[in-house]
C-alpha cells in the first residue's frame, strides 16, 4: 500500500510542526528567564548566552514564592490524602458490600460529578463564609475535597468492582471485620488506582485558580497559581523576572509530567472506558 | 449475594455488638463522602436556584421573582458571554477533530509516533495560569508569533487587544493546552479497536479517508461521544484561569464567558443573587448542550 505509506509521511510533517508548537512556548519562556532586562529589550529571541540564575532568585525571593509554594503544598497534600481515604472507603462499600440505599448513594455521587463548580460557587462560598471557613486552610481543603470527591469515588468504585467477590468472602471467613477487609485487602489492592487518581486529584488542586481565589482572599494565603498572577503586576516592566516566576511554578508540573505521565494517562482514560 | 451476607454474619457472630457494628459498617464507610457531597455539592445547587429568585443589596433575601433573569437578559456583558458559548459550541468539532486526527495518525504509526504521543500530552499537565502567562509572552505585539507572521510578510496581529480576535485567541490557547488529554482518551479507544477490521480494509485497498470514515469513526462512537461531552464541559468550566490571566474579560468585554461573569458579579460587583441566576442559566445551558450532543451522536452512531 504505497498510498498509505505516503500519507503517513505527509502526516508526519504537520505533526512535527505541531510538536514544535507544543514545546517552543516553554523553551521561549525559559530562554527569556535567562536574559537580563537589557538583553530582552534588545533581542528577545536570541539564545541567552549563559545560564543566569539571578532572575530566578529574584522571582523566588522578591515575590515571596516560597510562601505560595508552602501554601499550595500543604493544601494539596491534605486534600489528596482526604480524597483518597474517603474515596476508597466509599468505593469499597459501593462496589463490594450489599446494603440498603447503595444504588441511590452511587447515583448521588454521579450527580455530584455533573455539577460544575461555577454553578454552585455562590451558595458554596456563602456556606463556607457562614461556617467561618473562608480564608482558612481547612476551608480550602474542604472545598477541594468536595469538588473532586465525586470523581474520586466514581473511579475507586469502578476499580474495586474489578476485584472478585471471593477475595472479600475469603477474608471475612478468616475472621476479618469489614474494616479489617478494607485495611488489609482493599487498600493494598487499590494502590494502582489510588496512585493514578491521586496524581490527577493533586494536579487538579495544584492547578486550580477559581476555588482558591474565592476561598483564600488574603495575600498571605495565596496558593502558587494566584501568586503567579500577582507576579504579573509586580514585574510588569521586568519580563525576564516574570518569566522566571512562571518557570519556577512550572517546574513541579514538569517533574510530574516526566515521571508520572503514564499514571496520569491511566487516570484520564479510566473515565472513558469505564464510564 | 444473600449467601455472602449470611456468611458474613456467621463470621461476625462473636458478639451481638460486633454483628451490629458489621451491619452498620457500610454506612460508616460511605457516610463522610455522602455528607460532603450532599452538603457541599447537591445542597448548594438547590440553594443557588432558590437564591436566584431573591434580591441583592437592600433587597437581600427578599423574593424578587424573575427580575434577576430579566436583568441578565438585558445585560450586554451576559449576552456577550452567551454568544461566546455559542462560538465555543461551533468550535467544538475542531477541538475534537484535532486530537482525533492526531490519534489516528499515531495509531497508524506515523514516523516518530511514540515521541509525538508524549510531546503532545505535555501541555495537559500545565495549569491555565502558567499556560496563560506563557502565551501572554508568546502573543505580545512583538512576540514570537507575530515575528513568525512578520517573516512571511503578514501581521502583526493584536491577538489579545482586538475585540474581534481575542476570543478566538483564548479558545486557541485552550485547545493548545488540552488537546493532549483528548488525544490520550482517543488512543485508549483505539486500543480497543479490532485490528483485523483495519487490515481487511487495507487489503481491499481502502484509502486513508475511507478507513477513517468507514472503519475508525463507526467503531469509536463511544469514545468520540465521551470526548465531545468532556471537551464541551471543559470549554464551559475550565477557561476561567486563562481569562483571568490573559484578558480579564476584555477587550471591551469581548472575552466574557458565563463563568467569568458569575465570578465578576459575585466577587467584584457584590451581586450574589444575580450571579446565582447566571449560574442557573449556565447549568441549564450545559444540560441542554450535553443532552443534545448525546442524542445527536447516538443517532449518527445508529446509522452506521
Amino acid at each position: 500500500m504505497p498510498g498509505m505509506r505516503l500519507a503517513r509521511w505527509m502526516a508526519a510533517v504537520p505533526m512535527a510542526v505541531l510538536a514544535l508548537a507544543t514545546i517552543y512556548p516553554l523553551v521561549f519562556t525559559a530562554n527569556v528567564a535567562m536574559k537580563t532586562r537589557r538583553d530582552y529589550i534588545l533581542d528577545r529571541f536570541s539564545p541567552a548566552g549563559s545560564l543566569r540564575w539571578d532572575n530566578l532568585a529574584e522571582a523566588w525571593a522578591g515575590a515571596g514564592m516560597a510562601r505560595y509554594f508552602v501554601n499550595s503544598f500543604v493544601v494539596v497534600a491534605c486534600a489528596v490524602f482526604l480524597l483518597l481515604l474517603l474515596g476508597s472507603m466509599a468505593g469499597f462499600a459501593l462496589s463490594q458490600l450489599r446494603f440498603r440505599g447503595s444504588s441511590v448513594i452511587f447515583l448521588g455521587c454521579l450527580a455530584g460529578l455533573f455539577i460544575p463548580f461555577q454553578v454552585i460557587m455562590v451558595p458554596l462560598t456563602r456556606i463556607m463564609a457562614d461556617s467561618g471557613l473562608v480564608d482558612t486552610y481547612p476551608g480550602l481543603i474542604l472545598a477541594y475535597v468536595a469538588q473532586y470527591l465525586p470523581f474520586t469515588v466514581f473511579l475507586m468504585t469502578s476499580h474495586y468492582r474489578t476485584i472478585p467477590a471471593e477475595i472479600v468472602d475469603a477474608a471475612r471467613i478468616d475472621g476479618n471485620t469489614v474494616y479489617g477487609v478494607y485495611r488489609r485487602i482493599m487498600l493494598p489492592l487499590g494502590v494502582p488506582a489510588l496512585l493514578s487518581v491521586g496524581i490527577l486529584d493533586a494536579l487538579f488542586c495544584w492547578n486550580d485558580v477559581l476555588i482558591s481565589l474565592l476561598m483564600m482572599p488574603s495575600p498571605e494565603h495565596r496558593t502558587l497559581m494566584i501568586g503567579v498572577n500577582a507576579l504579573r503586576g509586580q514585574y510588569s516592566d521586568d519580563i525576564p523576572t516574570f518569566a522566571s516566576g512562571v518557570l519556577i511554578a512550572a517546574i513541579p508540573l514538569l517533574m510530574i509530567y516526566l515521571f508520572l505521565q503514564r499514571q496520569i494517562a491511566d487516570g484520564v482514560t479510566a473515565g472513558s472506558t469505564k464510564g | 449475594m444473600k449467601q455472602r451476607g449470611r456468611r458474613a454474619r456467621t463470621a461476625a457472630r462473636s458478639s451481638s455488638h460486633g454483628a451490629r457494628a458489621e451491619r452498620l459498617a457500610p454506612y460508616v464507610l460511605v457516610a463522610p463522602a455522602v455528607l460532603i457531597i450532599v452538603v457541599l455539592r447537591l445542597w448548594p445547587l438547590v440553594l443557588g436556584v432558590n437564591f436566584s429568585f431573591t434580591g441583592d443589596g437592600e433587597l437581600n433575601g427578599s423574593p424578587v421573582g424573575l427580575s434577576n433573569y430579566l436583568e441578565l437578559a438585558g445585560d450586554p456583558l451576559f449576552r456577550t458571554s452567551l454568544r461566546n458559548v455559542g462560538l465555543l459550541v461551533l468550535l467544538l468539532p475542531v477541538a475534537v477533530a484535532i486530537p482525533g486526527l492526531l490519534a489516528t495518525f499515531i495509531y497508524l504509526r506515523v514516523p516518530g509516533h511514540r515521541v509525538y504521543r508524549s510531546v503532545y500530552f505535555f501541555p495537559a499537565v500545565l495549569s491555565p495560569v502558567i499556560v496563560g502567562a506563557i502565551f501572554n509572552l508568546m502573543l505580545g505585539f512583538d512576540g514570537p508569533l507575530n515575528a513568525v507572521l512578520g517573516s512571511i510578510g503578514a501581521g502583526p496581529i493584536d491577538w489579545l487587544g482586538d475585540p474581534g480576535i481575542a476570543m478566538f485567541t483564548v479558545v486557541g490557547v485552550h485547545i493548545w493546552a488540552t488537546f493532549g488529554m483528548a488525544l490520550v482518551v482517543f488512543l485508549a479507544g483505539f486500543s480497543t479497536l479490532d485490528a483485523s477490521l483495519l487490515d481487511a480494509a487495507r487489503m481491499d485497498g481502502a484509502s486513508l479517508r475511507q478507513i477513517i470514515w468507514h472503519v475508525i469513526i463507526p467503531s469509536l462512537t463511544r469514545t468520540i461521544q465521551f470526548v465531545f461531552v468532556t471537551t464541551m464541559i471543559g470549554m464551559l468550566t475550565s477557561m476561567f484561569g486563562l481569562l483571568f490571566i490573559m484578558t480579564s474579560g476584555g477587550p471591551e468585554g469581548s472575552t466574557y464567558l458565563p463563568e467569568y461573569y458569575i465570578w465578576h458579579q459575585q466577587g467584584q460587583m457584590n451581586r450574589p443573587a444575580l450571579a446565582s441566576a447566571a449560574s442557573t442559566v449556565l447549568f441549564v445551558v450545559m444540560l441542554v448542550v450535553g443532552l443534545l450532543q448525546i442524542t445527536l451522536l447516538r443517532r449518527t452512531g445508529r446509522q452506521d
